[in-house]
């Protein structure tokens, strides 16, 4: 079930590729036909106007030097077509492989750097200060996707980015697809409602509440998260628990989204001393996510979906 | 003889308070202190336990008494591996940091000194951010050995450098100790920028936590807490013969480099140790042992020994604050003891000035 | 014999600031050090006291100061520094009883005896009164009293002073003076001392030795010290001793004549 929405997102891939490559073969298959017409169609679309956290952007012509500052941009950059657009993504864009990832960071990005690849389109999810301005300057159009606080903001992002590159009807099928999807997995794990989940940002016990995007995916399945009390220690939606709250509640699933970044493991959070109290522990209920998935709100959220959703039925097999 | 006899009779009319070291009000409170912050500490919390029922726990180990303990499996766990731990770490590293600031004081004669002056912090901090940086899988394990480690290898270096420019003079040492550290911390902070998404973890450890992973931590401190501070209690009179400053101690007799070396090597050694597992607490090594100045007396006899007890119990008691005051979240610790630490200390410092001959 | 110097070199910074001084001191005995600033009397003090190395020979009670360790030499020698370090929140009795540390054990923590030995010696200074006292709260003598009565404490044979009369006013140096004196008709106590008021110098020390870049220049009974040629010579200074019967000594400034003769009005 996981690799039918990857198999859709490769053959619309592979479809596109094709047209480019073939764009003047009447022959091919009606995919590529409308897939170049949809090229045509979006050519002749320009100029677009669209919406970022940085206000309206007009884009004057099909960008086909994007430069990506965002893991979860480029995720949907390509998921829609548009990856042949690209020609640089950040140090952190490590998805798709084949995503051509440069040195250019997106915590500090350096805006030299970033206009000698002469881009004409920047997309970033970060402004630490001076980047949007900076560009602006240089007369580089930036579009600024913050995170999403929920999916669908990830949808209107994703449908912007479709806007902005000249992939409209893509970009609809990605985000029919993913809501299909996400729906489904949603309804087939019904019953979850009040299970308690405990999302794990790092082993100091970092959270993330209902607030951030990720911790809107658990209220999708009717989760209670532990951490929403803890709301008001951290505006952002990020409070720093402690240890015996988290097993004072014992919450019936425990996601670990700190297993690349700090070696968290089932095992060693099961040997936490007190902890062998917690529900999740003694049922084994204890996810071990990627952390690129379960920090991005793209394309790739629907893989977390599926996560989320199996582990649940482990739950209400209890 | 009959001088001697006559004064000798005075003697005893009038006790000769501060040579007698820590008078017995003043133990009496130490000691009141540590164990009020204690019993807080273990009673209070992010998950209320309840005073009485965790009294009757407490009361249940005790044998004979036949009370039987009315916690679940859940609360025995979150007040004997979660708080206990906690409180205990609170304890040794609040009573390391305030010992070995007072020692610093004394031997640098320097009223602004603290554990870390001689670049104990700066080392910790890039030794924990290596590990942080470098090794995320690894992660937890090696974070306490490399902070460790860091500590006691920038304070040995800026002995030796020190040393070489010209002898253990105290500018000295101090100027070496604060080039060492500010080398040290630009190494780290650029370390940290190196790899910037860890950014957050690195700043959560520097600004201090007592989360621990259990008693194995406690355990493990203890020793290095328990030699340290036996060290530098055991050099409390010489500390108050160096306030006479090195030429002058000379002259009395003190070999004055070994004892700074002797000083300075237990109070980094245990600092270092501490460090490992809280952090960078900031604050606790300069305000405990002033504070006690204010209320107690200068002697190192008395200072000391006080500042252990009193920045135990602070510790404690400020690491009481981060968990509860916005729980179920928590604070940084170094942001509480500076937050609240630093009004305590001006409240000390307004009402014992001007008091006095 | 308490003290027997000879030859004795000492280097600072690369150069010679003490060079082939000798002089002996017998029990008891008063000698004062004079001469200008820079001359190297401090510096021969603390090469008595063993807190610089030096060159040549210098005997206390027989033994080469060199020789000895730290504490045995604070049982011999105590050092009354010219500006000493005053910690103001300690009380005098803490301070003197700081003297006693030669005598206690490295850790070790003063006893009743040394408390006895503290207050006696600042009784034998008239500072009994000032036992409780902060030392921030003392006046210049006062507060010289103190540290004369922590040297005391050391209950070390050999006395040295380092211009114990810089910062005090006539009243309070006198007294000071009269209190090393008392100590010294106890019996018990030699005294070396650097000195700036050569009236003084020439009242109490039973002899003097003046220094002048490092080196002996004179050695002998006060008036035989006290003239107005080595005065003039080594101190640039114009003078004129006055010898008394009473007083024994005075040294007395004179203003320049003018150039013409007639004596300044």
């Amino acid at each position: 079930m996981l690799h039918r929405p990857l198999a859709a997102l490769l053959a619309v891939l592979l479809a596109l590729v094709i047209a480019a490559c073939g764009s003047d073969d009447d022959t091919a298959a009606p995919p590529a036909t409308s897939s170049a017409a949809v090229e045509t169609t979006a050519a002749a679309a320009f100029p677009v106007t669209v919406e970022g956290d940085n206000g309206p952007l007009t884009i004057q012509e099909q960008p086909d030097e994007i430069v990506s500052l965002s893991a979860t941009a480029t995720e949907s950059l390509f998921a829609i077509g548009a990856g042949d657009q690209v020609i640089a993504v950040d140090d952190q864009s490590d998805y798709p492989a084949d995503a051509p990832q440069t040195d250019l960071s997106g915590f500090e990005p350096n805006v030299e750097a970033i206009a000698g690849y002469e881009p004409d389109l920047v997309i970033a999810s970060y402004d630490p200060g001076g980047l949007v301005d900076g560009l602006e300057k240089l007369d580089i159009p930036v579009l600024l996707q913050d995170a999403a606080p929920n999916l669908d903001a990830a949808y209107a992002q994703i449908e912007t980015l479709g806007t902005a590159t000249g992939h409209v009807e893509e970009a609809e099928e990605v985000v029919d697809s993913m809501q299909t999807q996400i729906d489904e997995l949603v309804s087939s794990a019904s019953g979850a409602d009040g299970t308690t989940v405990y999302h794990e940002l790092g082993p100091d016990f970092y959270s993330a509440t209902s607030d951030t995007f990720i911790g809107s995916v658990y209220g999708l399945f009717g989760l209670v998260n532990i951490a929403d009390e803890a709301g008001d220690a951290d505006a952002g939606g990020y409070p720093q628990l402690s240890g015996e709250y988290i097993v004072s509640e014992s919450p019936d699933l425990i996601v670990l989204a700190d297993t690349v970044c700090c070696g968290q493991t089932a095992q060693k959070v099961s040997k936490r001393p007190g902890w062998d109290q917690i529900a999740a522990v003694e049922s084994g209920n204890i996810v071990e996510a990627d952390d690129s998935i379960a920090s991005r709100w793209g394309p790739r959220t629907v893989e977390f979906v599926q996560l989320i959703a199996d582990s649940l039925e482990g739950v209400s097999q209890r | 003889m009959a001088t001697a006899r006559a004064l000798r009779a005075r003697l005893s009319a009038r006790p000769e308070r501060a040579l007698r070291g820590v008078s017995a009000g003043w133990a009496l409170a130490a000691g009141a202190f540590v164990v009020v912050s204690t019993l807080l500490g273990l009673a209070l919390g992010p998950v209320d336990l309840g005073l009485g029922a965790v009294t009757r726990e407490v009361l249940s180990h005790v044998p004979f008494l036949g009370v039987s303990s009315p916690f679940s499996g859940t609360e025995d766990a979150i007040l004997w591996e979660l708080r206990a731990p906690r409180v205990a770490l609170g304890l040794l590293v609040g009573a390391m940091l305030a010992s070995a600031g007072a020692a610093y004081q004394g031997v640098f004669r320097n009223p602004l000194a603290d554990p870390y002056l001689l670049g104990a912090a700066a080392g910790a901090g890039l030794g924990a951010t290596i590990v942080i940086a470098y090794d995320p899988g690894g992660g937890l394990d090696l974070r306490p050995i490399a902070a460790f480690a860091g500590a006691v290898l920038g304070v040995g270096i800026a002995y030796l450098l020190g040393r070489s420019v010209g002898g253990s003079a105290t500018t000295t040492l101090i100027l070496a100790g604060v080039t060492v550290a500010a080398f040290l911390t630009a190494v780290q902070t650029y370390v940290q920028q190196q790899s910037a998404e860890t950014v957050q973890e690195v700043y959560s450890w520097i600004l201090g936590q007592l989360e621990t992973s259990g008693w194995s931590d406690v355990l493990i401190l203890l020793p290095y807490v328990a030699v340290s501070t036996a060290v530098l209690l055991w050099h409390r009179r010489l500390l108050d013969v160096l306030a006479v400053g090195d030429d002058e101690a000379a002259s009395l007799g003190v070999p004055v480099a070994r004892v700074r070396l002797a000083v300075v090597a237990a109070a980094t050694l245990g600092t270092a140790a501490a460090v490992a597992f809280s952090g960078l607490i900031a604050f606790v090594g300069i305000i405990v042992p002033h504070a006690v100045r204010l209320m107690a007396g200068t002697s190192y006899r008395v200072v000391l020994p006080l500042s252990l007890a009193f920045g135990g119990g602070f510790l404690v008691l400020m690491d009481l604050v981060a968990r509860t005051v916005v729980a179920p979240a928590q604070l940084p610790i170094g942001v509480v003891t500076a937050f609240l630490g630093a009004p305590f200390f001006a409240v000390v410092l307004r009402s014992t000035r001007g008091v006095g001959p | 014999m308490m003290l027997h110097a000879e030859r004795v070199a000492v280097e600072l910074d690369g150069s010679r600031v003490v060079e082939d001084v000798g002089f002996e001191l017998d029990d008891g005995e008063w000698l004062g050090l004079i001469g200008p600033n820079g001359a190297g009397k401090t510096t021969l003090l603390r090469a008595v006291a063993g807190l610089v190395p030096y060159a040549g020979s210098i005997r206390i009670q027989g033994d080469e100061v060199a020789s000895l360790g730290r504490r045995e030499a604070a049982r011999k020698v105590a050092v009354v520094p010219q500006i000493p370090v005053i910690p103001p929140d300690t009380t005098v009795l803490e301070y003197v009883v700081l003297g006693r540390t030669p005598h206690l054990r490295y850790s070790g923590s003063p006893g009743p005896r040394d408390v006895v030995a503290a207050r006696s010696a600042l009784a034998r200074l008239d500072g009994a009164h000032l036992v409780d006292r902060r030392l921030g709260s003392l006046s210049g003598g006062e507060r010289q009293r103190a540290v004369l009565a922590r040297a005391v404490a050391q209950d070390a044979t050999l006395l040295l002073l380092d211009e114990p009369t810089s910062a005090l006013d006539v009243g309070a140096q006198q007294q000071v003076l009269e209190l090393v004196a008392a100590l010294r008709a106890d019996g018990s106590i030699t005294v070396l001392s650097a000195m700036h008021d050569l009236t003084h110098a020439g009242q109490y020390a039973d002899r003097l030795l003046l220094l002048d870049g490092g080196r002996e220049q004179a050695s002998g009974a006060p008036h035989e010290v006290l003239t107005e040629q080595l005065i003039a010579r080594h101190f640039g200074a114009s003078i004129r001793v006055i010898r008394d019967e009473e007083s024994g000594i005075a040294v007395v400034p004179l203003r320049p004549r003018v150039e013409s003769g007639q004596p300044v009005p």
